[in-house]
């Protein structure tokens, strides 16, 4: 491995989503050394937590066991999930990176056979499942996660029930003195790639989401609708369980509106027609409204509309959403809107409503440890005063995963070249 | 349907009159929802479309002219607070209705309240050497050299029996804040802030400039307000017009008093109070704390928050010149509030405006609930607790 501590060749990419992925692996494969730093104790990013994703709606997993496979055969790329990167100094060819390193409490002899997890009692809110369901304290972070490794929340350190898991692990793998560590790096260039989160639609006071438990957001969705999801799969209403026959989806959820997020997440018109086919599919019966400003849905994605379009039981109204309330007895929604076509004002009763809320930069709050610059909603911009920082995918701008692919590829050129032309 | 003519003159001279950021309009209708008037059924619910309004004023076409629909708008924000767009959708209606009223075409019943505010500086027809009137029994500071605050009485509660115990209430929480603080007096011009948003910015300019030149003769440098519509006024209109003071709302300076041990108040009565937020307090001018610090020093029954509250607080259909409105039962936002606070549990609805108190009132005694609901001014309630 000496090669690989030689700082002046190697990249630092952080953030192991779809970007992530894409730019150490490019890297890699053009024979460069790699570090991938992701703070989830999983790489994949947000594709890892969707049903399907479009415009070929395959499951998340093919995409991703590709990247993992390469990852796998590449001695060139090393990566630490749980990590962080906390300092980054230094000039392009030459910077020092402090990453810090949460505990896992779990080591690299986990095989992954879950007998922790029986032994475990404790229960946690499932961040995989945005807390929609419960994982015990030994958990793997979600079925097809890699590194196929289980991980010890904090909580039971400590505590009798930790020997208990300790013990009953066959491989030794459990290991509770671990603590966290912080190590440095010399890299020749950073990949900045820490992608998005969903907009928190509780702002939208008037949608009334985490007030009436039918109003539900898309990223939810997406979980609702995953085999490995809380509820296997089924679309179901969340406050009783009960099938959904008429569903809502509302655009622009906070997006394109200044009170909230000025800009178009550019997605979440396709997400929304995609998830209507996820309903459709489940219940033939069903039937789906979609309220829009207007549909965004752009080059090759128009055939993917055109084709939801052509569905009777997809009915599209434009009107931006008003108020949404709730019956409470029933659960039921209603959707105010004043549909533009018509000027009529509409209220109308559903089983769920999806808000189809927008990317927010997770550098919004969390700011990269250097020197750069974001635009005025936390973007990273794509020049940056460093040329050996550079960002890739979502933190830049909100996209699909194909663009975020290739700005990822175009980002590992520019690491590449800024430490070539120092 | 008869045909309808764009005309770009009108339009600009809308434009003119202060609907600057009409043009911004995506047409996307939120604001037409979060109105409160789709709330109410009847006739102005169903012809008031506050986006289509501003259609019309984008295109200068006619047709926003009807009674039901120019002077429906409460101004009480709710569309322009959520508008995706940043729309100034209140100063268009201000716009819209100056563009019919500076041509001399006030709706009848207008004239009079228009009439009264030019010849005696209020409203409400009181004379103005009756503006001092609710003082009596009373020791009111006069403002002088070493005063303070300037205590700013709304003309309603100078005049209107009910409510000049609001002024009353907020003179003796004062004194026993100890307070440096003293009146005008009968010079005191309406504020204006009701005049402006009916259209009439000839009137507004007059009373404003006639107490620009008072206060500032004075030597007014601080301003406590009785009501939220002067507080907003006098700090958003009145300074590009030459007023610029300190101003904040009553409820501002005794929470500060409550806080710094300056007001002590003892806990009385057994009653649950709910809060309803005067638009102008909250969502025009961001003070939604206050009013319930308060509340929470002076009750001891609990208080408990209606369904619709703070950002979200229905109007209580008073602003924008619609105290002078005449609306068939059922149809007065007030009611939705009285029967809120009723099904919440509250045997007291409190609010801290005297056009809030006057429409609850109303609202409280056309559904008969004045047993089971008291309508209060907070001023009234914290007095009693002295
Ligand atoms: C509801 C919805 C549905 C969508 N459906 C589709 C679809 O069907 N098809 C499609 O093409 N696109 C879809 N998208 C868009 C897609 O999710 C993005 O294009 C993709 O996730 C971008 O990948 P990324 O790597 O840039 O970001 P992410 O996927 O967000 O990956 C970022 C990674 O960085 C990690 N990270 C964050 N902060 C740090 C830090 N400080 N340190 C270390 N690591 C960090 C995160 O844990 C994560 O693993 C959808 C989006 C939404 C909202
Ligand atoms: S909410 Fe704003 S942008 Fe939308 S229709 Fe109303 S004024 Fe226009
Ligand atoms: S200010 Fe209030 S009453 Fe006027 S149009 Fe907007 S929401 Fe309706």
């Amino acid at each position: 491995m000496s090669d690989v501590t030689n700082g002046h060749r190697s990249i630092l990419v952080v953030g192991g989503g779809m970007s992530g992925l894409s730019a150490a692996l490019e890297a890699a494969e053009a024979g460069l050394p790699v570090y991938i730093v992701e703070k989830e104790p999983y790489l994949g990013g947000r594709v890892a937590r969707m049903n399907k994703y479009f415009p070929k709606l395959c499951p998340p997993s093919c995409g991703l066991e590709i990247n993992f496979r390469r990852i796998k055969n590449n001695p060139l790329v090393r990566f630490f999930t749980m990590a962080e990167v906390t300092k980054i100094s230094g000039v392009p060819g030459d910077f020092d990176v402090t990453v810090k390193l949460a505990p896992r409490y779990v080591n690299e002899k986990c095989t992954g056979c879950g007998v922790c997890a029986e032994a475990a009692e404790t229960e946690i809110s499932n961040p995989f499942d945005y807390g929609l369901s419960k994982v015990k304290a030994a958990y793997l972070p979600h079925e097809f996660a890699f590194p196929m490794r289980y991980v010890l929340a904090p909580q039971v350190i400590g505590t009798a029930e930790a020997e208990k898991i300790r013990a009953a692990c066959p491989y030794g793998a459990v290991d509770l003195d671990m603590q966290e560590k912080t190590f440095d790096l010399k890299v020749g260039a950073v990949v900045w790639a820490t992608g998005w989160k969903p907009y928190d639609a509780s702002k939208i006071a008037y949608y009334g989401a985490g007030r009436f438990q039918n109003v539900i957001s898309n990223v939810v969705m997406e979980r609702l609708a995953s085999f490995n999801g809380p509820t296997q799969g089924r679309i179901v209403r969340p406050s009783d369980g009960a099938a959904v026959q008429k569903v809502a989806f509302v655009q622009c959820a906070g997006s394109r509106d200044e009170n909230h997020l000025p800009y178009c997440s550019g997605i979440c018109c396709l997400a929304s027609l995609k998830q209507a086919t996820y309903v459709l599919d489940q219940n033939p019966e069903a039937s789906v409204t979609i309220f829009y400003i207007d549909i965004r849905a752009l080059g090759k994605y128009e055939d993917f509309y055109a084709k939801v379009q052509k569905d009777a039981r997809v009915r599209f109204v434009k009107g931006k959403a008003g108020e949404i309330s709730e019956n409470a007895e029933t659960g039921q929604v209603t959707v105010q809107v004043e549909d533009q076509e018509t000027g009529s004002i509409l209220r109308e009763g559903f089983d769920l409503v999806v808000l189809a809320t927008g990317m927010v930069p997770s550098t919004a709050d969390d700011k990269v440890p250097a020197e750069v610059t974001y635009d005025e909603n936390g973007f990273l911009l794509p020049a940056q005063p460093s040329a050996g920082i550079v960002p890739a995918g979502c933190v830049k701008r909100p996209v699909d995963v194909a663009s975020s692919v290739q700005d990822a590829t175009a980002a590992a050129l520019k690491a590449i070249q800024a430490m070539v032309r120092r | 349907m008869e045909p309808k003519y764009v005309s770009l003159e009108m339009r600009d001279y809308i434009v003119s009159m202060g609907a600057e950021t009409v043009n911004w309009c995506m047409q996307c209708g939120l604001c037409t929802n979060l109105c409160p008037w789709r709330l109410v059924p009847g006739e102005t619910s169903e012809k008031f479309n506050i986006r289509h309004m501003q259609r019309l004023g984008q295109m200068g076409m006619e047709g926003f002219e009807d009674e039901h629909i120019l002077f429906a708008c409460t101004t009480c924000s709710m569309c322009q607070s959520n508008c995706p767009r940043g729309v100034k959708i209140v100063d268009n209606v201000r716009a819209m209705r100056a563009s019919i009223v500076g041509a001399g075409m006030a709706p009848a019943n207008l004239r009079p309240i228009l009439g009264s505010a030019h010849a005696n500086g209020n409203p409400w027809s009181g004379p103005r050497e009756k503006r001092t009137a609710w003082q009596q029994g009373l020791e009111v500071p006069t403002f002088g050299p070493d005063t303070e605050y300037f205590l700013f009485v709304c003309c309603h509660s100078c005049y209107d029996p009910r409510s000049t115990k609001v002024a009353q209430s907020i003179v003796k929480l004062l004194k026993a804040a100890g307070i440096s603080f003293g009146v005008i007096g009968n010079e005191e011009s309406c504020c204006g802030e009701s005049m402006r948003k009916l259209g009439d910015e000839e009137l507004f300019q007059k009373l404003a400039q006639s107490n620009i030149e008072l206060f500032n003769a004075k030597g007014v440098k601080k301003i406590i307000t009785t009501s939220p519509h002067c507080l907003w006024t006098f700090t958003q209109e009145y300074p590009e017009l030459g007023g610029r003071w300190e101003v904040i709302h009553y409820t501002q300076v005794l929470a500060q008093c409550v806080q710094d041990g300056r007001l002590k108040l003892s806990k009385d009565g057994s009653k649950k109070v709910a809060f309803h937020d005067p638009c102008y307090l909250g969502r025009h001018s961001g003070v939604f704390d206050a009013p319930r610090q308060l509340l929470e020093n002076a009750v001891d029954g609990g208080t408990v928050e209606l369904s619709r509250s703070r950002e979200l607080s229905l109007c209580c259909a008073g602003g924008g010149g619609r105290i002078w409105a005449e609306v068939p039962m059922g149809e007065r936002f007030g009611e939705l509030r009285v029967t809120d606070a009723i099904d919440k549990g509250a045997k007291v609805l409190a609010t801290a405006c005297p056009y809030c108190m006057n429409m609850l009132i109303d609202a409280c005694n056309s559904l008969g609930k004045q047993e089971q609901l008291e309508i209060a001014e907070l001023s009234e309630l914290l007095a009693a607790n002295l």
